[in-house]
């Protein structure tokens, strides 16, 4: 047994030895390498920051003649620019990418058998805007690894071509899905074109692609679409469907949103739903909301009050008036019932109260400043 | 005779121990090896900067619990404005500070106080006194000012007036990277419908250069003290929570650093106020909640960026830390005792809970077992001395490849210690640490277990900050927690 114990400690003394040198050497070869890449990236670099501040009309010759193995060390960093880069640059940038082949090696790389390889070669495409290669990358949307499909997602928000819609909502409806978020925004990107399909999508069986296709809608600005907007608030099965559909109709900032809105506010929906409503009513942006979200003022539901104070606060003049009408009458009751003006107030002159004082602290405030937070002091401001 | 027969058996059982113990934390890191491979073959390509722009990117409440915090808090709230994050809000409950934490607030950030309704959603039970917005940017800064309640009730206030979906629990005196925040927010936004919390990295500050509340400049502290701990929190934190993410049993999100969704922790009625670990006890709560629905969810931790921290520099402090700490183990495992072994909660209750119990719970008693029960078989002559030196060396030498291993992941996957110095100081640690500090450390343990099995008053005492190495006001005084 004692021998089982010695060749253990001298197996373990080999190991420790092993991975302490291995530590060293790690250091060493990476030191070497990032010494090597500075090398070989600084010319290129150089080059490169001259030709984008020269908007691309010098030095891409240059660029294009660059040994492979200076590119690749500068190519990270390209990549970054172009992210950052708009008009003439940008262009020009793309064109040195595209003289490079790196497109070319990209599309290739799409049917990798690597998945890293496949995914970046989705990003690289992205990042130059390769229309040509929207159908390879809608393939990529069922891609069998997730870290792929998101790549793909991104890259044709990038390209912005609107054909991609229905690819994009398609790959919602899937076992694994993509992140919504992720394809809203995507869908968003690929513009105000596709907000017929976007729109057509509403009626889809599936919870989740309404959902995303609503908040698209949201993002787009698609004001031709508040009447569908309103019916899936109204008739939609899923309540988060209706959170998402109450939401938008406050981003699209219809004034026809607000009928609907307003019924959303009623007694008897989810609390939710009403505080999703009344947070849309103060979307809105307009004072035909106020006598709506003044009666949710001294609602049970905690969240639905808090919504309503606050739209009336995002509201501007109007909301801010009501508020005061508030505290104002709550005044005058405690004062005529013989309470005084610094009795408790109630819910409603509570969320009033916040919302007035949140007002006149911000950077643009539209009503007097608060005293102490006492009721008469708000109400004489 | 039977004696001797009884202990030989016993020192063979605690040698089994000593190598499962080991080979569990190196399959742990082995997984975590892999997990930041994977991290880093896909940085170029995860997609940071887009969630940074996409306004559809999940607003975040950081949540930051204050207790006598005067020395350090400016600096740490100055860095986390300065978060690289598209839209979140920060919610600082002073928790009845003695010290002029509100006072450097209300100065430096021009406070004003609002009359807020704040909603009973998750329970606390002391009292807000006031809460106040930040003059010109009401809506980025809160701070509430409540009567003395502990931690968990602090959290409570300040989850309860968070208005955002995600909310994001940081202490004091952490000083996070820049892209803190988003990195572990991410996760929601990959996966929204399943991801429920995200744990980031807590790493050692002490020795590191502090700017402008950001760490520039990452070095190994100056005592051997705190460097053990930093080999600990590699080897322990980053390695091992990894490697349980990975494996899907993630049941412990540090308190300096953690985000959740909020919904599901007001349905779970946010943090407890029986358990002295209610970090932990938060995530097992969640576990037992949404594996008792059936739902698909995932728990998970990231290990870039992170939240950079002071450790303990005294034997007195780090006694205290580490009796808290598994004091707070051994409460989240009495109570939560039904889920051990139970199917119906998968691999927490049948991996990560009994390995909890067996490896982490009573590893200090084993330990000490050990150092009592070898030198008494060796003058009862139960063993002889060649095993004894043998099994010694074999038990801490394992346990010394263990730390490597954790130090060569580290050297090729994040290498934060820049300096030839400090990886020779990482490996000088790594061995000193099995001579008195483990020793010690399983003491403490072993007291703050009995603890809470013995019902004492749990009691976080003070942390004496020497602060960082820094060029500016972060903290340099001392400042204190319950």
């Amino acid at each position: 047994m004692l021998r089982v114990f010695t060749v253990t400690i001298v197996v373990l003394i080999a190991i420790v030895a092993l991975t302490g040198l291995g530590i060293v050497a790690v250091r060493l070869v990476r030191q070497a390498r990032q010494r090597k890449r500075a090398l070989l990236a600084a010319g290129p670099r150089r080059a490169l920051l001259a030709f984008v501040a020269d908007n691309g009309a010098d030095g891409g010759h240059d660029l294009v003649a660059l040994p492979d193995e200076a590119w690749q060390a500068a190519e990270a960093g390209a990549l970054g620019l172009l992210g950052k880069l708009r008009g003439e640059a940008h262009a020009a940038l793309v064109s040195v990418f595209l003289r490079r082949g790196t497109a070319r090696a990209a599309l290739r790389d799409l049917r990798s058998r690597s998945r890293v390889r496949r995914a970046r070669a989705a990003q690289v495409l992205g990042d130059l805007e390769v229309r040509l290669a929207v159908p390879e990358l809608c393939r990529l949307l069922t891609d069998r690894h997730g870290e792929v499909r998101v790549v793909a997602v991104r890259a044709l928000g990038r390209i912005g071509d609107p054909t991609a819609a229905w690819r994009l909502i398609a790959s919602l409806d899937q076992s694994d899905p993509l992140p919504s978020l992720l394809v809203t925004h995507t869908l968003a990107q690929l513009g105000p074109e596709t907000e017929v399909t976007l729109s057509a999508a509403l009626d889809h069986p599936e919870a989740r692609v309404r959902a995303v296709c609503l908040d698209a809608l949201g993002l787009l600005g698609a004001a031709g679409s508040v009447h569908r907007v309103a019916r899936v608030l109204r008739e939609d099965s899923t309540l988060d469907v209706r959170i998402a559909a109450a939401a938008n109709l406050g981003r699209l900032g219809a004034r026809t949103a607000i009928e609907p809105l307003t019924g959303a506010v009623g007694p008897g929906r989810p609390a939710p739903l009403r505080a999703a409503a009344a947070r849309a009513l103060g979307d809105l942006g307009t004072s035909a909301g106020v006598p709506a979200l003044v009666a949710l003022l001294g609602d049970d539901e905690y969240r639905v009050a808090h919504e309503a104070a606050h739209a009336l606060r995002r509201l501007g003049r109007p909301g801010l008036d009501a508020l005061r009408s508030v505290l104002d009458t709550e005044a005058a009751e405690m004062i005529a019932a013989g309470r005084g003006t610094h009795a408790r107030p109630s819910s409603a002159a509570g969320h009033a109260l916040e919302a007035l004082s949140l007002a006149s602290v911000g950077p643009d405030p539209g009503a007097s400043p608060p005293g102490s937070g006492t009721l008469d002091e708000l109400v004489a401001g | 005779m039977i004696i001797r027969e009884i202990l030989k058996v016993t020192d063979w059982a605690i040698f089994a121990y000593f190598v499962a113990l080991n080979s569990g934390y190196l399959v742990l890191i082995c997984m975590a090896g892999l997990e930041f491979g994977k991290h880093l073959r896909r940085a170029p390509f995860a997609g940071a900067d887009d969630m940074f722009r996409s306004p559809l990117t999940l607003p975040v409440s950081v949540i930051v619990p204050a207790y006598n915090e005067g020395a350090g808090i400016v600096a740490a709230l100055q860095a986390m404005t300065a978060l690289r994050y598209p839209r979140y809000e920060i919610v600082v409950v002073d928790d009845g500070s003695t010290d002029d934490t509100f006072e450097r607030l209300r100065e430096q950030f021009d406070l004003v106080e609002v009359p807020r309704v704040v909603p009973g959603e998750v329970p606390y039970r002391t009292q807000v006194l006031s809460v106040h917005v930040a003059r010109g940017n009401p809506e980025t800064l809160t701070v509430v000012r409540k009567t003395n309640g502990g931690k968990s009730d602090a959290l409570n206030v300040g989850i309860n007036l968070a208005r955002h979906p995600l909310v994001c629990m940081v202490d004091a005196d952490s000083v996070l990277d820049p892209d803190a925040l988003l990195s572990v927010a991410k996760p929601f936004g990959d996966d929204p419908l399943r991801v429920a919390a995200c744990g980031g990295v807590v790493r050692i500050a002490n020795g590191c250069k502090v700017i402008g509340g950001r760490v520039v400049d990452v070095r190994m502290p100056r005592q051997w003290l705190v460097r053990v701990q930093v080999v600990e929190y590699l080897r322990a934190f980053l390695m091992g929570r990894t490697g349980w993410s990975r494996l899907g049993g993630l049941v412990v999100i540090s308190g300096a650093f953690g985000i959740f969704r909020r919904d599901l922790v007001v349905k779970i009625g946010g943090m407890a106020h029986d358990t002295i670990g209610e970090d932990a006890e938060l995530v097992v709560r969640l576990h037992h909640y949404l594996r008792e629905r059936r739902e698909d969810y995932r728990v998970i931790f990231v290990a870039e960026p992170v939240s950079w921290s002071e450790a303990p520099s005294s034997l007195r402090v780090l006694g205290r830390q580490r009796r808290r700490w598994h004091r707070g183990i051994a409460e989240i495992l009495r109570k939560h005792r039904r889920m051990i072994g139970n199917p119906r909660y998968g691999r927490i209750g049948l991996v990560a809970l009994p390995y909890y119990v067996v490896f982490e719970l009573l590893a200090p008693f084993i330990e000490l077992a050990a150092l009592v029960l070898l030198p008494l078989g060796l003058w009862i002559d139960a063993v002889n001395l060649e095993f004894a030196w043998r099994f010694a060396l074999v038990a801490y030498g394992y346990g010394l490849l263990v730390s490597l291993v954790s130090l060569f992941i580290e050297e090729v996957s994040f290498h934060r210690y820049p300096r030839w110095s400090d990886l020779v100081r990482g490996v000088l640690a790594a061995v000193l640490e099995n001579f008195g500090y483990r020793q010690i450390l399983a003491a403490w343990q072993v007291t703050g277990a009995a603890g809470a099995w013995g019902g004492r008053q749990a009691i976080w005492g003070t942390m004496h900050r020497q602060g960082f190495d820094t060029a500016e006001s972060l903290p340099l005084e001392t400042a204190g927690r319950r």
